[in-house]
């Protein structure tokens, strides 16, 4: 066996050459975790497969995190990530509208003055710590705006939402009872007295648009129906909850590794410093190179089998997303960090699915926008020190990474 | 044209989940609505063959579907 789940491995940066070794074992391995392991799936084709058949490997069955959830826990948290149609189609209508293409690109200048005003501050400091002057501010405010969240309380959700990337590390450093909490810890996100904090803070501004509705995504959520339904408390309140945490953690780790990546070989920045018209595959290079969440579990609703290995109903399987942004079957000279690829059929969203990440173009559009004001100044980074990794298995989380500039 | 082999696409309303993948590609062809954001064909549908299964192929939640 081949550990990949010990999270203190991840301390040393994600561990690719044991990742490879799985992959280039026959079938698929199986991978003991707590008393309930689960099949390893670390190639391109096979993550593809389960993305693509919800009905075989469900979301909803079982929890989407590597740890198993008693029944009533699982329901407490449940969001749209741990659920299966009709329910996830349900969820996902009400909020897809806010983040197509063409709706995000509503967000663009918005965004772009945010950048330019983080930039600036920390080209004026010569530098300093990227995480916390440049890649966290940068989607947290983004997101709250699109929430409609006053701005000045990004300091506080931010530091909820930290506090939830250590559920995944088993290095809590809260007490069971910070922010106020009551709830039992097993029925809250992530194990996490901020989660209750995160929910009373989602609940509060809800009421608050519920009285006097707005033009934002908290109002669309609290008064939209669809097909009829309203989102129940605890759908709306867990909605919260991940849009806060997905919109936020997950692109501050792809603006950290791809802000690394560019200080660490100064020759890709140049080409596309020469050549703008390498942005797109740049980004999805950023992407590919960062993968922010390394894993997403499935559970098997039917027997079956993939890569000719039997599975059977109940049975845990995880997807390494890690894993399969390296497959030397799909990218060329996987480990090195080139912006001019065609080959980027990443994982970083998905698979493909009903799962596909929601947040995808915003994504998208926050790291072009960042990548194209960091162009307009010339900033050129210079790494001026190893990253803070979180002791995580699950997001590739940076706390953080001292840049200068060149 | 000539010798392109066009075809028409459908989507399929009850599992598309409005990501808007297609209308990114194809805008002339696409349009999300503006109250669901489920995918509508919009005009004919038409496009050539390869162009078509690239664009269903690339659907997350595999909502369009070939016709002819």
């Amino acid at each position: 066996m081949i550990d990949v789940a010990t999270p203190s491995i991840y301390l040393d940066g994600i561990p690719h050459d044991r990742l490879g070794a799985i992959r280039d074992l026959p079938g698929l391995m199986w991978h003991p975790y707590e008393t309930n392991g689960f099949w390893a799936v670390t190639r391109h084709v096979d993550v593809g497969e389960v993305s693509k058949h919800p009905e075989v490997y469900s979301s909803g069955i079982g929890h989407t995190n590597l740890w198993d959830l008693e029944a009533d826990a699982l329901e407490a948290r449940r969001t749209i990530i741990d659920s299966d149609a009709p329910d996830h189609t349900r969820l996902r209508r009400l909020v897809s509208r806010a983040f197509t293409p063409r709706n995000i690109m509503v967000w663009e200048e918005t965004t772009r003055s945010i950048a330019a005003e983080l930039l600036d501050g920390f080209i004026a400091g010569g530098g300093g710590d990227w995480v916390d002057l440049v890649a966290a501010p940068l989607p947290i405010r983004v997101i709250l705006t699109i929430l409609g969240v006053p701005v000045e309380d990004a300091a506080f959700l931010k530091q909820l939402s930290d506090h939830l990337i250590e559920g995944t590390t088993g290095e809590m450093t809260l007490p069971d009872d910070a922010f106020g909490n009551t709830t039992p810890l097993r029925l809250l996100p992530f194990g996490s007295p901020a989660s209750f904090a995160m929910y009373e803070y989602g609940e509060r501004i809800g009421a608050e648009r519920t009285a006097d509705p707005r033009d934002d995504l908290v109002t669309h959520l609290v008064l939209a129906e669809s097909n009829g339904d309203r989102l129940t408390p605890t759908e709306y309140k867990n909605f919260f909850q991940v849009l806060v945490f997905a919109g936020n953690e997950t692109t501050r780790t792809a603006i950290t590794h791809g802000a690394e990546a560019f200080a660490m070989f100064p020759d890709e920045w140049n080409r596309l410093m020469a050549d703008p018209s390498l942005m797109e595959s740049a980004v999805e290079e950023v992407l590919r190179w960062a993968t922010p969440v390394m894993h997403m579990r499935r559970t098997a609703a039917v027997d079956t089998s993939l890569a000719g290995t039997e599975i059977a109903a109940g049975d845990k399987v995880v997807m390494w997303y890690t894993s399969a942004n390296r497959d030397p079957e799909v990218f060329e000279d996987p480990a090195r960090f080139d912006i001019s690829r065609l080959d980027y059929e990443h994982v970083s969203f998905g698979g493909g699915g009903p799962h596909f990440c929601l947040g995808a173009f915003l994504a998208r559009m926050e790291i072009r926008v960042l990548l194209e004001e960091m162009l307009k100044r010339n900033l050129v980074l210079s790494k001026e020190g190893e990253p803070v990794r979180a002791p995580s298995n699950f997001v590739h989380g940076v706390l953080s990474l001292d840049l200068g500039v060149a | 044209m000539n010798g392109v082999e066009m075809v028409r696409v459908v989507v399929d309303a009850e599992k598309c989940i409005g990501i808007g993948q297609c209308e990114l590609l194809e805008p002339e062809i696409f349009r999300l609505d503006d109250e669901t954001a489920i995918s509508v064909v919009v005009g004919d549908g038409l496009l050539p063959c390869d162009r078509a299964s690239l664009i269903a192929d690339k659907c997350p939640s595999a909502s369009i579907s070939i016709g002819r």
